[in-house]
């Protein structure tokens, strides 16, 4: 047997696997057919098929949104009624969390990325995977049908009493339909847990773990602690409209704040699933783009985990103005600003990394600079509003709608446009073009800006968020948030243009065209089936640019079980040759 | 694929090294899923703890109207059940088929006796007039002795609890079935026998719930 | 190779009937001190002590967890840890307010 066990080190041999550029054979050319798609366990496939959705419901979710910003023309009625601007925000707001945000990057990148960037062939449960993807489908049929039976008006949030009297049957359905998309989100979060920790190639240890993978692990740990308590919560709801039990019900005699910590015990989190898989992005993209390690590995790594933990100890500081005890207040009041450290510390560790690098203005690097902007203007207001004082004026306002727009919009969509662009060539293995997509992040940037940062200073002017009608004095400035949302329109258009262009040109991108030394960048573009046609072997760490490529290009030459070593591995090179 | 070995054995799925890299990634995949259900079941404990916390007085008068014999007799019934499983796995992992056979067996079998006893908890309490939510319409007799004005909310948080529990077992039954199907189709040996041990651990979990539901709901004095 | 010959843990019948018997003791012990006259947060505090400890003997032994790899309690221990967090930080606002249940 070729490998020898020692006291901690395995000696393993291998060979240099340099991925071919065009390869023949792909995961797009095995398995063919509209029924091979439907029925894959291919973590790739469904990785693709979760995008394909994902980007569905965005498209119809920021329709919404343009339609909503088109009604705020006027102070008065634009084109359509009071009733259904009502409905419409709420379907805005509950789309893009429940069924962009949440799953977008975890479900359809991190599913394509993540067990290529552990070097394994798939995830550890792959008919789990598939499963998860069409109950994510189901849930969306339940929101659906809820919608056909005249729509829900009571903000994304489900609050008691408005989601428990009134019209309960469509309640009933979407909140199933939330449900639902919850076991949707546990298994994808079951799979990676289980994944990063047995499924590693060998000589992948933790302090070896790409950022992105750390991110990931991070985000699976809110996902599994807090989705079943969004679960109980959404069926004790549903419980509530379809026989009073009066737990949450004031009418009968429960507690409306009550449901408002449930949710929240939830939600809160959600915001950190739907960001910190956005962090991870960006330390991979940061360090492929200035060629240079990342700055404070374990930092970035650990503060991941400090955020997963302490995002489970303020969700009170919605609640500010709800009733809430004012010791539980002050208490949430303080841990909020605890949020701010570890978040900082990314911020810090990806500029230093910046520092002396050789940076290169590509695309995901352009979206990697307007997330350090966005998201940090949202971070800060996100301080603002955690203080007390400030809160009871802001609370409810504008404000707060621009904040998580620059967190969420600002923060996870540019993460994720960042991530896509940047993983677009392995993935499709095709190039999308440059210029256009330099044109689409500028126009982001500027239809972003215009139309959020107007909504800063409405908020601190009073104007109420979710409502219809305002006041003359608030004219100009909804006028321009409407024109930078078109704006904001455009630029997606042509990002949508050029990506289905680029599917169907003939060129085809390099198996490396960024030089990264991530994993999963070692193979082909796009992949094989199997991911690489060699089980990798990683001797480096996943940002080491002073390090020759061959030395992230090592494969086993032999037969060996070498699948989650804890240990590092010495490696016995054999004479190197092209697979 | 070049790696692929050649001494894969049939259970082993192509994308593990080996028997023993499948069977603890699924042990693993199911515990993590076991955090998911205790805070599932989290969530209807905080609400329990809510509201004793405000209604002491309550929790004391309502838990009078429940059995403290048939609830101690089924919380036997179900540690007799994760015996019998325990013992399953046990059969399994020393190759005996006839005892994983009979183990399996008897789980069902006393699964099925908790949900009997439980029905007629139910049914007892139904005919009552205690039912949960806007079901709610207990006999004069019975309104004597629950005279909190609250007293709704116990039974809408004895019913959740007991009820989704009670799907629990009922999910568990079924698992239990397949598995017993599987096992005397020969699927199961001492080097496979990973749905036997994970569908065990579910069991121990839905045993671990009720130990404390019990005392929580049943025993108040 | 290291995967073949690392044997999984076999509990014995007599070790699972102990368990099985001790916890059908602890269930009556639980009946019995329940009828006995304690004052109000010392009989919660031991019915709950029971309940823990049949907890902890049906996690270790039925559940394996003795002889398991260390990760899978971490994970048992880690969600109770964060079900605690829950219920105490959602009592610091439920038992410390102004009215009970606000007055809608
Ligand atoms: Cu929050």
């Amino acid at each position: 047997m070729e490998a020898v066990k020692t006291s901690e080190k395995t000696t393993l041999q291998v060979k240099r696997f340099k991925p071919s550029e065009n390869p023949t054979t792909n995961f797009f050319t095995e398995e063919r057919g509209l029924k091979a798609w439907l029925t894959t366990v291919d973590h790739k496939k469904i990785g693709l098929m979760y995008l394909g959705a994902v980007a569905f419901f965005f498209a119809l979710a920021g329709f919404l949104a343009i339609a909503l910003r088109t009604e705020l023309w006027t102070p008065a009625k634009t084109f359509i009624e009071a009733d259904t601007y009502n409905k419409l925000f709420t379907l805005h707001g509950a789309m893009m969390v429940f069924f962009v945000l949440v799953p977008s990057i975890p479900a359809a990148l991190g599913n394509f990325i993540l067990p290529m960037q552990l070097g394994a062939k798939d995830v550890a449960f792959p008919r789990l995977n598939l499963a998860s993807f069409y109950i994510y489908l189901i849930g969306a049929v339940f929101t659906f049908i809820a919608l056909f039976m005249g729509g829900f008006d009571t903000g994304w949030t489900f609050y008691t009493p408005y989601s428990s009297d009134g019209d309960s049957a469509t309640v009933i359905w979407v909140t199933l339909g939330v449900f639902i998309l919850g076991f949707s989100s546990i298994l994808t979060s079951t799979n990676f847990m289980t994944t990063i920790h047995k499924l590693r190639a060998p000589g992948i240890t933790w302090d070896k773990l790409p950022l992105n993978i750390w991110a990931l692990y991070a985000t699976s740990i809110i996902q599994i602690l807090a989705t079943p308590v969004l679960a109980i919560t959404i069926l004790l709801l549903s419980l509530e409209n379809i026989m009073d039990i009066g737990i949450f019900d004031p009418a009968k005699g429960g507690d409306p704040v009550l449901y408002q910590h449930f949710f929240w015990f939830y939600s809160h989190p959600a915001v950190y699933i739907m960001i910190v898989p956005g962090f991870g992005i960006i330390s991979e993209v940061i360090t492929t783009f200035s060629k240079k390690t990342i700055f404070g590995y374990w930092a970035i790594a650990l503060s991941s985990l400090a955020i997963a933990f302490i995002g489970f100890l303020v969700w009170g500081h919605h609640m500010f103005t709800s009733g809430q005890s004012p010791v539980a207040t002050t208490i949430f009041s303080f841990l909020t600003f605890l949020v701010g450290i570890p978040t900082g510390i990314k911020i810090f560790n990806w500029v230093a990394t910046l520092y002396k690098g050789s940076i290169d203005m590509k695309t995901p690097m352009l979206y990697v600079f307007i997330f350090l902007f966005l998201f940090s203007i949202g971070g800060f207001t996100g301080i603002m509003l955690g203080a007390l004082s400030v809160n009871i004026h802001l609370h409810d306002t504008y404000y707060v709608v621009a904040h998580f727009h620059y967190v969420m919009m600002g923060g996870t969509l540019m993460a994720l446009l960042a991530g896509l662009h940047y993983w677009w060539p392995k993935m499709t293995g095709k190039m999308y073009n440059e210029t256009l997509g330099k044109v689409a992040a500028t126009l982001i940037f500027i239809g972003f800006n215009m139309t959020f940062l107007p909504q800063f200073v409405m908020g601190a002017q009073g104007m109420p968020r979710r409502y219809y009608n305002y006041i003359d004095q608030f004219t100009p400035f909804h006028q321009t948030s409407t024109v930078g949302s078109y704006v904001l329109g455009v630029a997606f258009l042509i990002i949508l243009y050029y990506l289905v262009k680029s599917l169907m040109s003939d060129e085809k991108a390099p198996a490396n065209p960024w030089e990264s030394r991530g994993l999963e960048w070692q193979s082909t573009s796009p992949p094989d089936l199997h991911n690489f046609d060699h089980t990798p072997v990683v001797i480096n760490k996943p940002y080491d640019y002073h390090r020759p490529m061959e030395e992230f290009q090592l494969g086993l030459a032999v037969e060996h079980n070498g699948h989650g070593e804890a240990h590092d591995v010495d490696v016995k090179e054999t004479e190197q040759e092209n697979s | 694929m070049a790696n692929h070995s050649a001494t894969h054995p049939a259970h082993v799925q192509h994308h593990f090294v080996d028997s023993d890299q499948q069977f603890e990634s699924a042990k693993m995949g199911m515990w993590v899923f076991l955090v998911n259900e205790i805070l599932f079941f989290g969530g209807l404990f905080t609400a329990y703890i809510v509201f004793r916390a405000w209604y002491p007085d309550l929790f004391t008068q309502a838990a009078q109207e429940l059995n403290k014999l048939w609830g101690g007799v089924n919380t036997i019934v179900l540690i007799g059940s994760s015996l019998t499983v325990a013992m399953a796995i046990r059969s399994a992992q020393k190759n005996q088929k006839r005892g994983l056979e009979l183990n399996l067996l008897f789980t069902i079998i006393l699964a099925c006796v908790f949900l009997v006893i439980k029905y007629f908890e139910y049914e007892h309490k139904l005919h009552l007039g205690i039912a949960p939510g806007s079901f709610w319409n207990p006999t004069p007799e019975i309104l004597a002795e629950l005279s909190h004005p609250k007293a709704n909310i116990f039974f809408s948080i004895y019913y959740v609890m007991t009820g989704i529990h009670g799907l629990h077992v009922l999910v568990g039954i079924g698992l239990m079935i397949w598995l017993y199907i599987r096992a005397r189709k020969g699927h199961f040996s001492s080097e496979y026998y990973t749905p036997v041990e994970i569908t065990g651990l579910y069991w121990h979990l839905v045993d671990l719930i009720w130990i404390f539901l019990f005392p929580l709901l049943y025993l108040i004095e | 190779m290291s995967a073949d010959n690392h044997t999984h843990h076999i509990a014995t019948a007599k070790q699972l009937w102990t368990v099985g018997i001790a916890l059908v003791i602890l269930t009556l012990l639980t009946v019995v001190v329940s009828n006995l006259p304690i004052p109000s947060p010392l009989d919660i505090i031991v019915a709950l002590s029971i309940a823990l400890v049949k907890a902890f003997l049906v996690a270790a032994f039925f559940m394996g967890l003795y002889w398991d790899v260390k990760f899978n309690s971490m994970l048992l221990i880690g969600a109770v840890v964060f079900f605690i967090l829950m219920v105490s930080v959602t009592l610091l606002d439920t038992l410390y307010r102004d009215d009970v249940v606000p007055s809608f």
